[in-house]
């Protein structure tokens, strides 16, 4: 019997192993990490096993598996990764608005955000656009890139993300909007000036 | 210019001077992807927008990202293309070992 046809935890490796990695690596961007998250959810779902019903999919089933394993790994991450906000400040960058005159604190005409040629649908299709956005994510502390993961890629409303991240609203609109003001910019540099 | 274009322009700068600057708004156009913001904001940025295009693009931008974040992030299904990023084979026998070890 081919790997395909069979069900069961023997089969789980070749038939949803890529898919959990994947879904894993986007969020981690570190392959030993996702690889370790695959790993405890499998050995998760082997030892509940037996309660799966088989009501949803097999596929489903162990995604949901895995994202509790990813909250337990954002968890984990934001509390060893302290707490040092004027750090954070600078992924405002500043130096996109004019520093003095009669327009300061508009932007800056030279690097102000520019017209991205490219609709979100061509941009999805091409792997080095992804390249880029996961490189720009890594940039930010960890503290950041985890909300915005949270916020845009769990897509988790803001009371959960603040329960996880242990900070107020407030200071999670001030994460958030850093984390996209430096995601903003870096796309600008690396990848959208370059691919015009 | 004419006088109109002039009186135009200082009728903007006279009003864009008395508003908060973009450096200002930047939060505030992030927050807006949040909640619906107090309706004295959303007046601001909306006059603001009227003659500031670097904002305007600058909201649109931070939406684009939602929306690219959002698909890079669905699960295969429900994306048109499966990505070609995979296990390595070393760490696809890592994990049936682990799971075999613990299935006997």
């Amino acid at each position: 019997m081919s790997a395909a046809q069979m069900t069961g935890p023997e089969s789980w490796v070749d038939r949803h192993g890529d898919a959990l990695y994947r879904y894993a690596l986007v969020r981690t961007r570190d392959a030993s990490v996702a690889e370790e998250i695959v790993q405890e959810t499998l050995l998760a779902a082997l030892q509940s096993y037996s309660r799966f019903a088989a009501q949803s999919s097999e596929r489903t089933w162990l995604i949901g598996i895995l994202k509790h394993k990813l909250i337990d790994y954002y968890r984990r991450i934001s509390r060893q990764s302290q707490f040092r906000d004027t750090d954070d400040e600078q992924f405002e960058h500043d130096e996109l608005f004019q520093q003095e005159g009669e327009w300061v604190g508009h932007w800056n005409f030279d690097i102000a955000p520019n017209e991205w040629h490219i609709t979100p649908e061509t941009a999805i299709e091409r792997a080095e656009f992804w390249q880029s956005f996961n490189n720009c994510l890594s940039e930010l502390p960890a503290r950041l890139a985890t909300a915005f993961t949270l916020r845009e890629m769990e897509q988790l409303d803001s009371e959960e993300i603040c329960k996880i991240l242990d900070v107020t609203t407030t200071n999670l609109w001030v994460m958030l909007h850093r984390a996209r003001a430096h995601l903003r910019n870096c796309l600008q540099v690396n990848w959208f000036n370059l691919a015009q | 210019m004419n006088i109109f274009q002039k009186i135009k322009q200082e009728t903007i700068f006279f009003v864009a001077r008395r508003l908060p600057t973009c450096k200002e708004l930047a939060p505030w156009m992030s927050e807006s992807l949040e909640h619906k913001l107090p309706l004295r904001r959303r007046v601001i940025l909306r006059i603001h927008y009227l003659y500031c295009v670097w904002c305007l693009r600058y909201l649109k931008q931070l939406r684009l990202m939602r929306k690219a974040a959002h698909y890079h992030s669905s699960p295969d299904e429900d994306k048109p293309a499966a990505p070609e990023t995979t296990l390595s084979p070393e760490a696809r026998e890592r994990l049936k070992r682990a799971l075999s070890g613990k299935n006997e």
